[in-house]
């Protein structure tokens, strides 16, 4: 029997690199004990910056390795950077949180580390199983983050709520792989997609129903309704870095996974799958615009917000042209800034020593923090897409990538939820600026969260300056996608 | 061969027979058991199929490893039986539901197969020859190549496991007086003892 | 009818006879094995040992053998009867079936399988749950401890056992037990892998509930552990299989590391030694260091029990596998397969 060659590494070298990383910064904090969790997030945040590096100066062309299983092209370059940049802003976001909060041990940086892996093998994935293998490597590590304040009844109940439900959509997932696998014979995305064309026939009714299963796996991942029930839960229980980090990377590994597995296997059953993806969105921006509307945690109303944002994302998918993949790019680029700023804010909330999660904690913030209150209104305003920040455009190009794909009524209904999404963003406004002032935040803030919060907040409030660079950018990632 | 076909009937009819067992069984540690045959059963068809190493990993893992971990936790469990077993007529339908769909799914599949001869010319990799390449090098072959990427993948997820465990239930109890091999080794005689010359008659 | 003869009745004769020529034997020893350990034990704390039935007291353990068995079995009212009276005789079942894949010399074996060191570790591994089940089925406080005891020991040392293994499959490139032996034509692995021989007879020590890992019968702690409400003919089927266990793990040490049947050295006086006697003195040699150790060791706690398992033997034998594939990579020693 033949020895097969030794696969080419080149490609999953930013992979390669932060596994190695993960692996030694463990050994540091087992070694050295949880003094050191503030040495090693940050070699965390430089062993990110480097797999940043090695993303970008990585191969242009698209190119797979590891027999067909891993894929690398301008689209899962962008997406692995957005990942990077999520990671690295919630590493720094989290390192006084998690001192302040008793819960500094050297494990937390490395399983961020470890579930970004995960996210860029989703991401990469090129088969059904390299695919099932990145989600669980991810999942796993989100799972435990969640329940990583151990001493909490909240975070523990997050933690296992995320698990079971996790656990059921991973199984409806591979179940819908195997079906897959059952009636096309092969798990490689190329090979599926390649008997569709040969075939040129209607994809049988068993593929479908595994293609069904497939997307709810997914959507569960991404929360989209009706596969959002943990979300909400997750997002209050969690520690606020934790859920930062869940609304962030996560979101935008899963997103561009169900991107990839919709267009690169399944583009010739666009017709089929439209409809389904079609509903999810209406359902997720619906749902998230109306449950937001008298949530009083901040953390609860980011968790619905998100759920929101994740139908719009979709509603560019459903459009199922390359237009529609770049608008989704460009969604998930600005969903990323507005919130990593977003949850920068929250983690200053600090009421003598407390972190406090309450919209209320908010009044009269525009009088006791006005640098911070005017961050937060821009991130909000953003958030609810006003122009000209740079929340308008992704809904913009969302939507217009919608009705090229003349989807009429979803981008209707896509406006309206928006219009009713904006009451809440605006009511926390209102309450910054209007209502009797609460107790006012601990001040300072800390250097590195000034700086999150400035970056992004100029980027979300200067996008409407500069776009060129970002459109140019997504579109040939979204080009690299389609056939 | 009808010998291997006997052998066949026996190891699948006691396998379907102890999972049922399993479910039904009023007593949990009588569930493990029945799940430790339906395992052995399990390797008994594995090697009738030629799939020896399988097999053998099968009792080593499962049987040798992971059922005592089970049985050891079950046994510890102080459980009320009766209370256990309510819920069960209440699941039976949706259990069963599942069933069917799984049995529909595979008939589905196997038509599939037999009415589509493509589908099985491309898939999976080809299986060498039993008669030239044990069981264990073509696994190797292909786990340490093809797969290297997944075979990998999962030993990160393992890692993952490993630390969210000890992340989660690891705790430093204080007031436990914990045994040190090196203070013991490193300790000497002059740290211990001390020799007292002592003069007859007079006490220390 | 003749073809049923020669197709069907003969090769099952056959394989019944190749059988019981093995277990047989096994069975016997075991009396002798018992009746060695007590004189060696005796020797060794200076005393006479059992000396009165037959010619040096060699005919004691048959006598114990008659007198247990003539004694009621007692069946406590809380156990669970079917599990309590299954678990003497899965135990010495599983003490047998080992014997099956274990070459006495070349070809001398019942069933040369391809992953014949992999069947063994199974089944040695499978030994926990008679110990297990006689626990949990007593319902009785002592025998339960000792059945956790036992679960949790077994598990612990299985682990560094099974890196054991991993590293003598790299060097031989098989799991062939014949293989293995006769990849030791040059030199027995017991001195390449000298330290991985060392680890490997203490697991087999723990894996067997020896002393000085008997924790799970521990007399002083548990009375008798997980045979506390056992009496009669289970109590001797337990009895018997510790000790068929202890020579299967002497056998299996033999193979792996004391090269099986060949002789120390490939010269004149030490080849006119058939093969099969040299693998039965191996046994005895190493059954002696069982009973030696027995004499000379304390009773470990369990903690450092669970240490020493953990916490030495895992990592170094870790460390040695990756030691030895290395060495064999680097220097292009790795056998062909």
């Amino acid at each position: 029997m033949p020895q097969a060659p030794v696969p080419d590494i080149l490609p999953a070298l930013p992979e390669i690199w932060l596994a190695v990383a993960a692996m030694l910064l463990l050994m540091v904090g087992a070694f050295r004990g949880n003094a050191s969790t503030r040495m090693v997030s940050w070699l965390a945040v430089v062993a990110v910056a480097i797999a940043f590096v090695l993303v970008l100066s990585g191969s242009k062309e698209t190119g797979t390795t590891f027999a067909g299983m891993f894929v690398v092209d301008s689209f899962s370059t962008f997406a692995k950077e957005l990942i990077l940049v999520g990671t690295a802003a919630t590493l720094v976001m989290s390192m006084d949180y998690i001192r302040r909060e008793g819960m500094e041990r050297f494990e937390f940086p490395v399983l961020i580390l470890l579930a970004t892996i995960g996210m860029m093998m989703m991401v990469s994935a090129n088969d059904l199983i390299s695919l099932y293998v990145g989600i669980e490597l991810q999942s796993l590590a989100l799972y435990v983050i969640a329940a990583f304040k151990r001493d909490t009844l909240k975070s523990t109940e997050a933690g296992l709520k995320y698990f079971v439900l996790g656990a059921l959509s991973s199984g409806m997932l591979l179940y819908g792989a195997s079906l897959i696998y059952g009636f096309t014979g092969s798990t490689n995305f190329e090979a599926i997609g390649a008997l569709y064309t040969q075939a040129g026939q209607e994809p049988s009714i068993g593929l479908i129903v595994g293609l069904v299963f497939l997307i709810s796996g997914l959507a569960f991942k991404v929360s989209a309704v009706p596969f959002h029930m943990w979300t909400p839960d997750v997002y209050e229980g969690a520690s606020t870095p934790a859920t930062a980090f869940f609304a962030i990377a996560p979101k935008v590994a899963a997103m561009t996974l169900l991107v990839r597995v919709l267009i690169a296997p399944f583009f010739g059953a666009v017709d089929d799958w439209q409809q389904i993806i079609t509903l999810i969105a209406i359902l997720s921006m619906g749902y998230g615009a109306f449950a937001a509307l008298r949530q009083a945690n901040i953390k609860r109303l980011m968790a619905y917000s998100s759920i929101g944002h994740m139908g719009f994302a979709l509603v560019g998918l459903a459009a199922g042209t390359e237009q529609g993949v770049q608008s989704v790019l460009i969604y998930l680029l600005i969903y990323l800034v507005m919130n990593i700023g977003a949850f920068a804010a929250i983690l200053t909330m600090r009421v003598k020593g407390q972190m406090v999660e309450g919209i209320d904690d908010l009044a009269g913030l525009g009088r006791n923090n006005p640098m911070l209150a005017l961050v937060l209104a821009i991130l909000f305003f953003s958030l609810a897409g006003i122009p000209p920040l740079a929340g308008f455009f992704g809904k913009f190009y969302v939507f217009l990538a919608a009705i090229d794909a003349q989807l009429y009524t979803l981008a209707v209904l896509g406006v309206l939820s928006s219009v009713v999404g904006a009451y809440y963003y605006l009511r926390i406004i209102k309450v910054m600026y209007f209502d009797e002032p609460a107790e006012s935040f601990e001040r300072p803030i800390g250097r590195e969260m000034t700086l999150i919060l400035g970056a992004s907040t100029l980027f979300t409030a200067f996008f409407v300056v500069f776009p060129g660079p970002f459109l140019a950018w997504t579109q040939q990632a979204a080009a690299a996608l389609l056939p | 061969m009808i010998l291997s076909a006997i052998a066949f009937y026996v190891f699948a009819a006691i396998i379907i027979a102890s999972a049922v067992l399993v479910v039904s069984a009023r007593n949990p540690v009588h569930s493990v058991f029945f799940l430790i045959l339906a395992f052995f059963n399990a390797a008994g068809i594995f090697v009738l199929a030629g799939a020896e190493f399988l097999a053998m990993i099968l009792v080593i893992v499962y049987v040798g490893a992971v059922a005592v971990l089970f049985m050891f936790v079950v046994m510890m469990l102080d459980i009320n039986f009766v209370r256990l077993r309510e819920g069960f007529l209440q699941y039976l339908p949706v259990g069963a539901l599942v069933g069917i769909i799984l049995l529909i799914e595979l008939v589905f599949i196997v038509t599939t197969q037999v009415n589509v001869p493509e589908v099985l010319a491309i898939s999976g990799a080809p299986t060498p020859n039993i008669s030239e390449v044990t069981n264990t090098h073509a696994l190797g072959r292909l786990i340490y190549t093809r797969y290297i990427y997944l075979f990998q993948a999962g030993g990160l997820i393992l890692l993952v496991a490993m630390i969210g465990a000890i992340v989660l239930t690891l705790r430093e109890r204080p007031g436990v007086r914990k045994q040190r091999i090196s203070d013991q080794v490193g300790r000497s005689r002059s740290d211990s003892i001390e020799i007292k010359k002592v003069s007859p008659g007079n006490g220390i | 009818m003749a073809n049923f003869w020669i197709d069907w009745l003969a090769p099952f004769l056959i394989i019944v006879a190749q059988i019981l020529a093995v277990a047989l034997p096994v069975a016997v020893s075991v009396a002798f094995v018992v009746y060695f350990e007590r004189k060696v034990f005796a020797a060794m704390t200076l005393r006479r040992g059992p000396n009165v039935v037959g010619p040096w007291g060699v005919l004691q353990s048959f006598a114990d053998f008659i007198k247990i068995f003539f004694k009621e079995t007692i069946i406590p009212t809380g156990a669970n009867k079917v599990v309590f009276l299954a678990a003497p005789v899965v135990t010495f079942i599983l003490a047998f079936i080992a014997w099956a894949v274990v070459p006495f010399a070349p070809g001398w074996v019942i069933a040369d399988i391809n992953v014949g060191i992999l069947y063994l570790f199974a089944v040695s591994s499978l030994g926990v749950y008679g110990i297990v089940m006689a626990g949990w089925a007593s319902n009785s406080r002592y025998p339960f401890l000792g059945a956790l005891r036992s679960a949790a020991q077994m598990v612990s040392y299985e682990v560094s056992m099974g890196f054991v293994i991993v590293t003598v499959l790299l060097v031989v490139g098989s799991l062939n037990l014949s293989d293995i032996v006769k990849a030791q034509e040059t030199f027995w692995f017991a001195l390449p892998l000298f330290p991985m021989f060392i680890i490997f007879f203490i697991s087999a020590l723990a894996e067997t509930n020896r002393h000085p890992f008997d924790l799970p019968e521990a007399e002083s702690e548990l009375v008798a552990g997980y045979q506390v409400e056992y009496s009669a003919i289970a109590f001797v089927l337990f009895f018997l299989a510790e000790y068929a266990n202890m020579i299967l793990m002497s056998a299996m040490t033999a193979i792996l590391f004391l090269g099986g049947w060949l002789p120390p050295f490939d010269i004149a006086p030490f080849t006119w030694v058939p093969g099969p006697i040299w693998f039965i003195l191996k046994i005895v040699f190493l059954l002696f260091v069982f009973v030696w150790v027995r004499a000379t060791f304390p009773r470990y706690r369990y903690d450092q029990l669970m240490r020493l398992g953990w916490k030495v033997f895992l990592p170094f034998s870790l460390l040695w596998v990756v030691l030895t594939a290395g060495v064999l990579v680097f220097f292009d020693l790795l056998p062909q397969g």
